[in-house]
């Protein structure tokens, strides 16, 4: 039986880093594979060098049982290949229809002809059950319906082997349900589908077959059907990992954080972000704050670490007032931040170790004197965290940011924070982009810090961490706390229907 | 007060003024900025006149005129081609290649002018003055004004302005460059060689930023110094008012036109001559005017997402 | 750890070189299209004309060097802390009006400490000019460099219009001898008689030493630098960023407005004319900082190399016009753009030798 795609000792090499080493993939025709490997294993790779954005060092392509050199994108698409990315490639600007044809446009001497593409669009939206609208403006529209037109911009093109980066990491239970059924719908029509994922639900749920992959190196395939989650994990990780968290009952004590009425303004919409929010957060408990992406979460968080003026409503830390207070009183007064964004807000990548780890701390009295900076005391207290946190760098303090990796770049964030001895936490995708080592470490810290009585507030979008880390929930869906959830009482069922504002509670008040 | 005059000294501001900062918004909407275009006006405006000078009497002025435009607008592109490749191609800093066009430009002028002939004042026969547009100019009230006393470049700019709206927003071409300025990733994964159409921004700027020069010399000008006085950098503050679209740019740049028209006119405005104030505040009031619009307006400011930030195909 | 550092230096120092050396080769390419004759006596003149009457002509080179030391710290101190000083110009000329209003007008002054009154007011004129640009890039979003431009032309129309109103040798058309603030010569009197050089230049390299310490071994300079390497990551930090980009454009201001003090104030004749033009001190300082990658302490080698240059285009002028000189420093400024590739393609290259310390 011929296979649709073959992919065949494929090595690929970036500076430093051998991200696939000859990697093996067979997919069957009609079939929905599904691609396993933590973050850094090689998948997005793999499939880049599929689509053409990347040339591989070695290995071969063969497509229906025809060798071929993909050198580009336009390539892939000749064979029929396309691709929908983890990070949407759209044009905010455009509209729907703008970016769909993007690349393909129908012209008559230069000049666009948009009557004839709307219509095709239109019948594939229709034929597919893909709700879009095509002359929405992309940055208006909702992320399911971003990723709709990327969908679209595939089936437009005549693909028939689609790829999914990641697909529903932006996506409610519900929407995930409705993408897992378009998902066979597409294969009845006659495409094939390869399923980039870390999510072992996802892939028992909707996958024939899984291919693993592990720090760049082909593991093996194994039917879906026939494999458990701890038998697959295992393959993705390369020893038995526990999928479930060690911790005890939490004893929360004293409210640290209390948040009273806060309503945060829009960007661009005439909407506020955060509308009348409350709730508590007490010494010796983790209080994660959960919803889908853009739902108001990280204005929430930036108006507490005061990145944001509030628009209204109070603010308090440990009993003081904090709503007026600058960053930098903030944080002396024992708020800690780990952002959701590492390289933008968590790290000067230009920077060593050294002056990262103080980046918090460097006006105190033991790091600095009359101004002058005390370079001996700064590289001291570095290596103690080095080797408190096992934060892994080449040359130690003096080990620039940049080149050190995801997971110790957050490593190096979470030691700064919890080293200053705070009473709150907060925590913004501690573990967005890291590998399941990292992950665990992280995990623990948390717990670690909770019992040792502070306070956390963490914002995650990964449903699995929601439920295992969390003492109690708060679910937040366009701007408003809409719920309030025990993680050891609900379901990602539950969840899910609450983050896509399907069930709202009437009484979420200071919670 | 000589209103039609005034009017006629608004266009010779406002035209050129329009037309190089379409010029940049074609480069900066692919997402390069371009610094430069002082450097390209000046460096095109000299290879312009030189064209003039050189055929004066073989060719017939109008011709010649055009001619001339379209030597500028090519040496323009020349020139910008030094920016491209660095900025494009070798991911240079982008305001550092501009700034280098700056200077290389008058300082190339001054060279070669003191070098032939010993003076850097270039001298031109102005025989482009059109007094009177046939018919058109006997229009009551809208012949005075628009053409009268007027040059040919002033409609070629208009036209410019014309097809650029059309490029820009009906065309393949214009749909891709722009994805190259937003979102170039996007750009890239479409099929889309990002290296290349930023090469065409850029290029298209110094085609604009050419002809651009001589569109400003000609009318305003009986020599030239080597200098346009800072015209390429207000053009980028037409373009930045203008928030990179064609419509307000029009509208910026004659805004701004106007006011470089008040500093060289103010003599003959009654009104303004008896405040009294002193003549350096007045040619100081295209720069000032700048900058308290763009103290006003920048705050929403929304550029190109991705101006500036140099493609790496490679980059994971 | 040390070797780290010298790496660093030495990549730098090279791509550099290799910016200057195109730079040069450019000019003689262009010498020789020009007049082929003439072409290498006159790029020899242009390379060796600082060296033309020793010692005296390493005096002038001094002399030539003070000013652009200083606009080009000016705009290295702006790059390191991620804005880009191109109204340096405007700012010198400011600080150059002022230190001679206070020579001209503040007779008042003893002559042993009027001088120092007159560095002191330019440094304060030429922060509160830069200042301007500051402010509405921190609090409006205003882009620096336009403003900067802007600034630079108004500049010179104010400066004009009150050296007129204030200062003014009408018969010269320019400003008068600020002859009670000129600055000592100090020790190089003996030295180099008979040239320009006065005690402005150990001013100078003072200042560069000062700046250097600034941001290398002080909070404030540290939190510079995180602001111009990632301005949210320093917000995040709790440092107000706005009040430091402020901060940083008047320290840009007032280095280059003290350049202006040490120019206008020296007893060689200088003065300002009233003409419409920016005085070219302000963009040298551009190639000067390049060159010397913002480094402080660099910058008082790349001025110098600068200052000879300028030097050699005035020896060489009987034969072709200076200008060749200003076109070989824009094709420098060019390829010295270039100048992270050229780092990194070294980079590449020493580890492929077997540096796996890279």
């Amino acid at each position: 039986m011929e296979y649709v795609i073959e992919m065949l000792n494929i090595t690929k090499i970036f500076p430093g880093v051998v991200a696939n080493d000859r990697v093996t993939l067979q997919v069957k025709p009609q079939e929905i594979h599904a691609l396993l490997g933590e973050n850094g294993a090689g998948k997005s790779t793999l499939m880049s060098v599929l689509f053409g954005l990347y040339q591989p060092e070695e290995g071969t392509i063969k497509i229906r049982g025809k060798e071929v050199k993909i050198s580009n994108p336009n390539d892939a698409n000749t064979l029929g290949i396309g691709m929908v990315h983890q990070h949407f490639k759209l044009v905010h600007t455009f509209s729907v229809l703008q970016n769909i044809i993007l690349g393909i446009e129908d012209t008559q001497y230069g000049v666009l002809q948009m009557k004839e593409a709307r219509q095709r669009v239109i019948d594939l939206s229709n034929q597919y059950g893909l709700r879009i609208d095509p002359d929405a403006i992309v940055e208006d529209i909702s992320v399911g319906m971003q990723q709709r037109v990327e969908i679209l911009k595939m089936l437009y093109r005549n693909n028939d082997i689609l790829i999914f980066d990641e697909p529903t990491a932006v996506l409610t239970p519900q929407e995930i349900e409705e993408l897992m059924k378009i998902m066979k719908l597409l294969i009845s029509e006659g495409k094939s589908i390869v399923f980039i994922t870390h999510k072992l639900n996802e892939i028992k749920a909707v996958a024939d077959r899984v291919s693993v992959l592990r720090q760049g190196k082909y593991i093996g395939t194994v039917e879906v059907s026939e494999t458990s989650k701890e038998q697959m994990s295992e393959m993705m990780v390369g020893r038995p990992i526990s999928l479930t968290l060690d911790k005890e009952e939490a004893k929360p004590t004293n409210p640290v954080l209390e948040v009273s009425g806060l309503t945060v303004a829009g960007h661009h919409q005439h909407k506020d972000s955060v509308i009348d929010v409350s709730f508590t957060v007490r010494a010796g408990e983790i209080l994660c704050v959960a919803g889908i992406e853009g739902n108001g979460q990280s204005e929430l968080v930036y108006a507490i670490t005061g990145l944001v003026k509030q628009k209204g409503g109070t603010i308090k830390l440990n009993g003081k007032d904090i709503s007026n207070a600058t960053i930098r009183e903030r944080n002396v007064a024992g708020l800690s931040h780990i952002p959701e964004d590492r390289h933008k807000h968590g790290l000067v990548l230009e920077f060593d170790l050294a002056e990262n780890l103080a980046l918090q701390t460097y006006f105190t009295k033991d790091l600095q004197d009359k101004g002058f900076i005390k370079f001996d005391a700064r590289t001291k207290r570095a290596n103690q965290l080095i080797d408190q946190y096992d934060i892994r760098a080449g040359r130690r303090a003096k080990t620039n940011a940049r080149s050190m990796s995801g997971g110790n770049q957050q490593k190096a964030i979470v030691a700064r924070e919890f080293e200053r001895a705070p009473s709150l936490i907060v925590a913004v995708q501690p573990t967005r982009g890291l590998d399941v080592g990292a992950i665990e470490y992280i995990h623990n810290q948390l717990v670690k810090a909770r019992d040792l009585g502070k306070a956390i507030l963490l914002i995650s979008l990964e449903l699995n961490e929601v439920l295992e880390v969390s003492d109690r929930i708060i679910v937040m869906y366009e701007g408003e706390v809409v719920g309030e959830l025990n993680p050891k009482q609900t379901t990602q069922q539950e969840l899910g229907l609450y983050m896509s504002g399907s069930k709202k509670d009437k009484e979420v008040s200071h919670v | 007060m000589n209103i039609p005059f005034l009017v006629q000294q608004t266009m010779f501001f406002a035209i050129p003024l329009m037309v190089v900062a379409l010029g940049g918004m074609y480069s900066e909407q692919s997402g390069v900025i371009n610094i430069g275009l002082e450097g390209i006006m000046i460096f095109s405006t000299f290879m312009g006149i030189l064209v003039l000078n050189m055929f004066i009497g073989v060719i017939p002025a109008q011709f010649l005129f055009i001619l001339a435009l379209l030597v500028s607008g090519i040496s323009g592109m020349i020139f910008s081609s030094l920016h491209a490749y660095a900025s494009v191609y070798q991911k240079a800093n982008q305001v550092i290649s501009g700034t280098a066009l700056n200077m290389f430009a008058p300082a190339f002028f001054n060279f070669t002018m003191r070098n032939q002939t010993g003076s850097n004042q270039l001298y031109f026969f102005n025989q482009y003055r059109i007094p009177k547009v046939a018919l058109l100019g006997d229009i009551p009230f809208v012949g005075p004004l628009f053409f009268t006393n007027t040059y040919i470049s002033t409609y070629i700019g208009l036209v410019i302005l014309a097809i650029s709206v059309f490029v820009f927003y009906k065309t393949r071409f214009g749909l891709r460059l722009r994805a190259c300025g937003e979102h170039p990733q996007a750009a890239d994964a479409a099929g889309i060689n990002v290296y290349r159409m930023r090469t065409y921004g850029v290029l298209i700027s110094g085609l604009l930023a050419g002809m651009g020069g001589l569109i400003l010399t000609i009318p305003t000008t009986t020599a030239f110094g080597g200098s346009v006085a800072g015209y390429g950098f207000l053009a980028l503050a037409v373009l930045i008012f203008g928030q990179w679209k064609p419509k307000r740019i029009v509208f910026a740049a004659f805004f701004f036109g106007a006011m470089k028209t008040i500093a060289a006119t103010y003599t003959s405005i009654p009104i303004l001559l008896s405040l009294g104030i002193p003549g350096y505040l007045f040619k100081s009031i295209p720069y000032l005017t700048t900058i308290l619009v763009l103290a006003f307006t920048s705050k929403k400011s929304v550029a190109p997402k991705a101006l500036g930030e140099p493609f790496d195909k490679g980059k994971r | 750890m040390f070797k780290n550092v010298n790496q660093e230096a030495l990549k730098t120092i090279f791509a550099s070189l290799v910016s200057i050396l195109i730079g040069l080769i450019m000019g003689l390419i262009i010498l020789l299209v020009t007049d082929p004759n003439n072409a290498f006596l006159g790029f020899q003149r242009a390379l060796l004309g600082g060296f033309n009457r020793m010692p005296r002509s390493f005096g002038e080179m001094l002399y030539q060097a003070t000013p652009i030391l200083l606009t080009g710290l000016s705009v290295g101190f702006a790059f390191k802390t991620g804005l880009f000083n191109i109204g340096a110009s405007g700012q010198f000329i400011v600080g150059g009006f002022a230190a001679i209003f206070v020579g001209v007008r503040w007779t008042f002054l003893p002559t042993s400490i009027a001088w120092i009154v007159g560095l002191i007011v330019a440094m304060i004129a030429g922060a509160l000019w830069a200042g301007i640009s500051g402010w509405l890039k921190a609090y409006r979003n205003v882009n620096e460099v336009i403003t900067s431009i802007m600034l630079n032309y108004v500049a010179v129309f104010l400066v004009n219009y009150l050296v007129v109103a204030t200062v003014f040798n009408q018969t010269r058309n320019e400003s008068l001898s600020p002859t009670n603030a000129f600055i000592p010569r100090g020790f190089f009197d003996s030295l180099f008689p008979r040239t320009g050089v006065h005690m402005g230049y150990v001013v100078a390299v003072v200042v560069a030493i000062i700046i250097w310490i600034i941001l290398e071994k002080t909070t404030f300079g540290f939190e510079l630098r995180a602001v111009g390497f990632n301005r949210h990551a320093a917000r995040y930090a709790g440092v107000n960023e706005k009040r430091n980009i402020v901060l940083s454009m008047m320290i840009a201001g007032a280095l280059a407005g003290l350049g202006g003090a040490l120019l206008y104030l020296s007893a060689t004749g200088v003065h300002i004319e009233v003409v419409d033009v920016i005085p070219l001190q302000g963009f040298n300082g551009i190639p000067v900082a390049l060159l010397a990658s913002s480094n402080p302490l660099g910058i008082i080698f790349s001025s110098l190399l600068l200052a000879h240059l300028n030097t050699g285009g005035f020896y060489m002028q009987t034969l072709f016009p200076t200008e060749i000189i200003n076109i070989m420093v824009s094709v420098i400024i060019y390829f010295s753009a270039f100048a992270m590739i050229t780092k990194s393609v070294l980079e590449k290259y020493l580890k492929r030798k077997g540096g796996k310390n890279a």
